[in-house]
């Protein structure tokens, strides 16, 4: 492809790509440019790229042509034309020198035009970044870019987190830190940045873009969910999901991901319609357990799904809706009782519920039960006592079992 | 075997100086001293064999040489005449080290004598650069120290004296082709100031030729003899005026004398039969210089001042150890805390040097593999030299930056710095011919240092050389440009600038060097560096008295046309400001202290039990690999501004071998770069391993042992079966121990070495890494993530599925299900529960209290929360659990009561409002227990 280009149409088309981001810095067309410094959405061969390979004085080009610019033409061009050689980790490293030269640029500017230019900025050095590392990864490197565009990131957002007009863009730089994060584990990160989101006194959260809004009320909430803060989490999720795109399925679904196993924990089952609906039947099992009392069910769920519990973070929240299951079972046996024996309902000897677990094929013995049964009273997921002597849990006669309301176990 | 020994003896101080940044200086010193006889370096150098000879013969390395090279050459001339140069010193009165007369009353104030003539010596030598007047001031300050040395042992200076004399030859040799008498001294001052590859080089020369003056000084002793002989004569005068005082300090004496040779007659009998050394020496030489006899010259005079320095503070080591003076261990500490500061800065320096070499000539590599020789040398002069290392450290700001400014001078062959630098060493003679005015200068100073702030100084002379040794190479090569590395100090060079160094006047002094210095100097050029230095001295001088001042001027404008050329220098100074300034917080301070003094009484151990001659090649070999290593990647490096980053570095060539043979070994931190002959080899780790197996010692020394056992792993860099078997019986022993923190560092180690694919028990250690991060971290990510990470045939493994089981047990908060486990629990996994389990009861208690209604049997709560048949053996030796039981029930606020059966019961209603944690009854006010004194007293009885 690029040996048929001729050097002077090679020339010609960087020299035109050239011209066109400085006039997009000189007229402050913040759209324009951003589209013009995307490299890792470009496919492998574009007329730019061709150019770039038909032509490999091309830094010398751009320094001559725009000596100003030159720290940042020269690496872009470079980054661009590494990506569509798909050599990724020279192209990250070329396009975080374009991009700090980026970053000098627009702290100088005042206005915040080239506001979606740097974002588009922060979101490429995340994805180039990301492929950088898998590239790295395969061959054996040590995969460290994505921490290295972390780094940067952080430059980003001190650039932005700051009185004035740009501060309306460290949220989506916030985001793009929480992704990579996220990704690379290092959750504990956050925390700084979100600390100087929350406690900014001079700006309103809720002006933040809605976008960038509902992403960030996704993270922290999954940090929450990590700190077992249910009740936080469910909050900050809910807030993601009511304002999130409903056009937008897939990152429905993700909050959903995370809301529904908060939601169970605080005692809000889902409907089985919505699991369908996004997808998510993998708590359908843990659903119909808490309904039934099946302490067998779920934990064969959990067991099914552990890696992808695990990997997501909420098989910890799933599993401590255990004592839930037992009050419900619990809660069946004192409705038979009832039924059978109204005037002895509020006594369930011990042995029925060692029994009832027997049949559920869960082998405990009697201390054990009793010790859960303790649990659940402790935890006031049952109202009444246990007297130790007869080996009877007594119920209260009034709102045996509470519900949770909304109030965490 | 002589001049092999003594080869290896220099090689040993450039070893030295290798290991740190400062080191450089201190390699180039050595050499130098060689070729600057006349200076203080050949002292040094003498003085550390002497000591090493008569104190410590088993111990070093140099020792050994040492004393086989006085066998074969004629100690006594050489020392007598090396005395003879002192007397000669004494008269003219007025050598450069006005520096040294304070240090010297700083000496005597409160550190050992033997550490302040050390440190003296050094700057003696650089302050003699400087300015000639000072001399006079060394002089006196080591015939006072003499006595309180003297203990050292006489004899030593001997061999030492050789040496000396030898260095005293070249230097003169040197110096006289550079100069004229008076030249020589500065000369050698200068030379101090060139790189130490310089030196490298003519160390080379002398182990491939005898007659080079360098290394031939042991082939030449013919020469050497012959010329002592003929200043024999003075020298004995010397003795005899010296002998009371000196006894101790032989090497002292040695030192001076050679510096005095230098100065005065013996430089012309040297000057002609070294001259003739020193040309053949060029000859021989790689080095493209030869032209330049002169710049040559300087640059060995450099690189032997440096590496006398680092000589000295080996000395100085050495006789601390064997000396049993107060003062002189006194010394020996100060001298141990310098020592790790500096040897880590050394090895950088040789590299540098010698990448500076071969940059000057291609021809240096092949000096730089001679070089290697004498590694075994230096490596012994450096575990002496940690004595010295302050010494060092006062004189290694000047020292360096002469080393480098000579190095640059040899480069660029400037006649102008050459002439400048031979207008100094002229300003200086008369100076020193002023000797009553240095004396009282000298004398003036004095009061400025009081012994704390001599002890500072020594301190922060030391920290400069630790963080000079890092900050060096990337320094020389382009400061600016050079990648960060993670080992540098911190260094900030805006700090540098501003530092100022009210404490000692020494200090002050040499501040002023440097300052000039980082005006005037752009490159390392020696001419420039020579200058710089003299002109601090200069300054120095002038300030202590005015009347100096005519020489001084002169000194100044030599400053001035130096400084046009360096630049760099800067940087130098700045790091070793940096330095200062981080020495000079007073914890800093005594934390550096107390380091080095345990590092020292390691070391003599050390040094005692493992050296002999094949350890010392093997040293060597490892020394030179290491050096050419770090050679190889500076040229890969190409100038071109990339630093010698550490990942950069090939560290396989650079991997220590050790070659200590004892089994047992006390752990101490490193603090500089470790020595091989402390180093034990594998098979000998694993005895120790089994040592520590067997041992029916407490956890304290096991732990002791075990980290010692690491260390040399980590130092050697074994990775393999015995690393993680090491680290997984520490691991156990910790757990055993409830020592968490020891556990996680092993833990963390193996989970690297697990993911290196060594094979181990990592089953088993898996579920210890799930227990301790389910019991001990509240972040319930990190559970997560080691519980993904498990491999599937992990979770099928009885000991994994055990935590597990014990992980959900404590989640859904049932305490029967725990303590059944804890019954039951396999390996260690108990150990780790044990920490859990005081928590765990005082939840089941708050439960059951709520939960049960009206009471609870003791007997079930005993049962329930196993204070009842989970030991066994305790309960036939008739420990009761249930005893056991109701005395913690009552100890958290419980409220038993007896029913109509007589059975003990709990009252749960009231208990559920009374129930807490106890205080803890061993409490400490700093929360840790283990650190309180009784206990550790109790654990390691």
């Amino acid at each position: 492809m690029a040996a048929y280009l001729s050097m002077g149409e090679a020339h010609r088309r960087i020299g035109d790509y050239l011209s066109r981001v400085v006039n997009a810095i000189s007229s402050s067309d913040g759209a324009a440019l951003a589209s013009l410094i995307s490299v890792s959405s470009a496919p492998g061969s574009t007329p730019l790229s061709d150019a770039l390979a038909a032509f490999p004085d091309f830094p010398r080009l751009a320094g001559d042509r725009f000596p100003h610019l030159a720290d940042l033409l020269v690496p872009l061009l470079r980054s661009i034309h590494s990506h569509s050689l798909q050599r990724f980790s020279d192209a990250y490293s070329s396009f975080e020198k374009a991009a700090s030269a980026f970053l000098q640029e627009f702290r100088n500017w005042e206005t915040p035009w080239a506001m979606e230019a740097m974002h588009t900025v922060a979101l490429e050095i995340r994805l180039l970044a990301e492929k950088a590392d898998r590239e790295l990864a395969t061959t054996g490197k040590n995969p460290d870019k994505l921490q290295a565009a972390g780094s940067f990131l952080m430059k980003v957002f001190g650039a932005l987190a700051v009185k004035g007009p740009k501060r309306i863009g460290a949220l989506y730089v916030t985001c793009q830190l929480f992704k990579i994060y996220f990704r690379l584990g290092t959750v504990n990160l956050c925390r700084s940045v979100i600390r100087s989101i929350e406690t900014a006194r001079n700006f309103d959260f809720e002006d933040f873009p809605v976008k960038d809004k509902v992403t960030y009320m996704y993270y922290t909430g999954r940090l929450e969910v990590f700190n077992e803060n249910f009740l936080v989490a469910d909050q900050k999720l809910t807030y993601a999901l009511m304002h999130c795109n409903p056009q937008s399925e897939s990152n429905l679904r993700r909050i959903l991901k995370f809301l529904i196993p908060v939601k169970l924990s605080i005692g809000v089952l889902p409907k089985r319609t919505l699991l369908e609906r996004y997808n998510l039947l993998e708590y359908a099992d843990v659903v119909t357990s808490l309904k039934r009392g099946d302490l067998r069910l779920l934990r064969q769920a959990l067991d099914r799904h552990e890696d992808q519990f695990l990997k997501s973070g909420v098989y910890l929240v799933l599993e401590k809706l255990e004592l839930q299951v037992y009050q419900r079972l619990v809660k069946k046996i004192h409705i038979i009782q009832r039924q059978k024996e109204p005037a002895k309902a509020h006594q369930i000897k011990l042995d029925v519920v060692v029994k009832a677990l027997k049949w559920l094929e869960i082998d405990m013995d009697v201390d054990e039960v009793e010790c859960i049964m303790a649990c659940l009273i402790y935890k006031n997921l049952i109202k009444g006592y246990f007297a130790h002597k007869s080996k009877v849990l007594v119920l209260s006669k009034q709102d045996p079992f509470p519900k949770l309301n909304g109030k965490p176990v | 075997m002589d001049t092999t020994n003594q080869n290896a003896v220099y090689y040993d101080p450039q070893r030295d100086v290798s290991v740190p940044g400062p080191t450089q200086s201190v390699t180039n010193s050595e050499p130098h001293v060689v070729q600057s006889a006349n200076s203080y370096v050949p002292c040094l150098t003498s003085v550390q064999h002497d000591y090493n000879a008569a104190q410590h013969p088993n111990y070093y390395y140099n020792y050994r040489q040492a004393e086989n090279d006085s066998s074969v050459q004629v100690v006594v001339q050489s020392p007598g005449a090396a005395y003879q140069p002192l007397a000669s010193f004494q008269n003219s009165g007025s050598y450069v080290c006005p520096a040294s007369n304070t240090y010297y009353n700083a000496g005597t104030h409160q550190m050992a004598p033997g550490y302040a003539t050390s440190s003296y010596y050094y700057y003696h030598q650089n302050n003699a650069l400087a300015d000639g007047s000072s001399v006079n001031n060394h002089a006196q300050s080591y015939q006072s120290y003499t006595p309180d040395i003297a203990q050292s042992s006489n004899s030593l200076p001997t061999s030492s004296v050789h040496y000396q004399q030898h260095y005293n030859q070249w230097p003169y040799y040197y110096d006289q082709s550079a100069q004229t008498l008076g030249g020589l001294a500065v000369a050698g001052s200068t030379t101090s100031i060139t790189k130490a590859a310089v030196v490298g080089s003519d160390y080379v020369h002398p182990s491939d030729q005898p007659p080079p003056p360098g290394t031939t000084s042991w082939k030449t002793d013919f020469d050497n003899s012959a010329s002592p002989t003929a200043q024999a004569p003075g020298i004995q005068g010397y003795q005899n005026q010296y002998a009371p005082k000196a006894t101790v300090a032989p090497v002292f004496q040695n030192q001076y004398v050679n510096n005095t040779a230098g100065i005065s007659t013996f430089q012309n009998q040297y000057a002609s039969s070294e001259y003739r050394h020193s040309s053949a020496n060029y000859n021989q030489l790689p080095l493209s210089i030869q032209a330049d006899q002169q710049n040559t010259c300087h640059l060995h005079g450099s690189s032997s001042n440096v590496s006398s320095a680092n000589h000295v503070s080996e000395n100085s080591r050495a006789p601390g150890q064997d000396s049993v003076t107060s003062n002189v261990h006194m010394v020996n500490k100060l001298h141990i805390q310098t020592n790790p500061q500096i040897a880590p800065g050394l090895p950088i320096g040789t590299p540098k040097v010698d990448k500076s070499n071969l940059e000057a000539d291609s021809s240096s590599k092949p000096a730089y593999v001679c070089v290697s020789m004498p590694k075994n040398d230096l490596k012994a002069v450096a575990v002496q030299g940690g004595s010295e290392a302050v010494m060092q450290v006062t004189g290694s700001f000047p020292v360096s930056l002469r080393t480098y400014v000579e190095r640059s001078l040899a480069r660029c062959k400037d006649d102008a710095q050459r002439t400048a630098i031979r207008r100094m060493l002229k300003e200086i003679i008369t100076k020193a011919t002023a000797d009553g005015t240095l004396h009282t200068k000298n004398w003036d100073i004095e009061p400025l240092f009081t012994l704390p702030e001599i002890a500072t100084g020594t301190n922060m002379t030391g920290t400069g050389n630790d963080s000079s040794p890092f900050s060096f190479p990337s320094s020389r090569r382009s400061p600016s440009r050079r990648t960060k590395s993670r080992w540098e100090p911190v260094p900030e060079e805006k700090v540098a600038n501003n530092v100022e160094f009210p404490k000692q006047s020494a200090k002050s002094n040499i501040c002023s060097s440097l300052e000039p210095t980082k005006r005037t100097s752009n490159s390392w050029h020696l001419s420039k560096f020579v200058p710089s230095c003299q002109s601090p001295l200069s300054q120095f001088s002038q300030r202590s008295t005015k009347k100096q001042r005519t020489g001084g001027g002169a000194s100044l404008t030599e400053n001035g046309n130096v400084s046009s050329d360096s630049v760099k220098e800067q940087d130098l100074t700045k790091y070793y400001v940096s330095s200062i300034t981080i020495a000079n917080s007073p914890e800093e301070k005594k934390r550096r202290e107390h380091r080095s003094m345990r590092f020292e009484r390691r070391q003599g151990s050390s040094s005692k039990s493992g050296s002999s001659l094949q350890d010392e090649d093997a040293t060597a070999n490892i020394y030179t690999r290491r050096a050419l290593s770090l050679l190889l990647n500076r040229s890969n490096g190409d100038g071109a501004g990339c630093g010698l980053a550490v990942e950069d570095l090939d560290w396989d060539t650079l991997t220590i071998k050790g070659t200590c043979q004892e089994i047992e070994k006390e752990y101490l931190r490193l603090t500089k770069a470790p020595n091989p002959a402390e180093v034990r080899p594998e098979h000998v780790l694993e005895k120790a391993l089994h040592m520590v197996e067997t041992s029916k010692k407490n956890y304290l020394y096991k732990c002791d042992q075990l980290k010692s056992i690491r260390q040399d792993l980590v130092v050697q860099r074994i990775q393999n079966e015995l690393t993680v078997k090491v680290y997984e019986t520490h691991a156990r022993l910790a757990i055993q121990s409830g020592d968490v923190p020891e556990y996680n560092q092993c833990q963390s180690q193996l989970k690297r070495l697990y993911r290196g694919g060594i094979k181990g028990c990592n089953i088993e250690f898996s579920a210890y890494n799930l227990l301790c991060v389910m019991l001990h971290y509240i972040s319930k990510r990190d559970l997560l993530s080691s519980m993904a990470s498990l491999p599937k045939e992990a979770k099928k493994d009885a000991t994994v599925k055990h935590a597990l089981e014990v992980r959900s047990a404590v989640s859904s908060g049932n305490y029967v299900l725990f303590f059944k486990l804890y019954k039951a629990a396999p390996n260690l996994n108990s150990c780790l529960m044990d920490l859990y389990v005081e928590r765990m009861r005082f939840e089941a208690i708050k439960c059951m209290s709520k939960a049960y209604r009206p009471t609870v049997p003791v007997r079930y709560a005993a049962h329930v929360l196993g204070f009842v048949g989970i030991d066994e053996v305790r309960e036939a030796n008739g420990a009761d659990g249930l005893e056991e039981c109701k005395k913690w029930l009552r100890a958290h606020g419980a409220v038993l009561s007896v029913d109509n059966n007589g059975e003990l019961q709990i009252d749960t209603k009231v208990s559920s409002t009374s129930l807490h944690m106890p205080e803890p009854e061993n409490a400490v006010s700093h929360g840790d227990t283990s650190l309180a004194v009784n206990d550790f007293l109790s654990r390691a009885s």
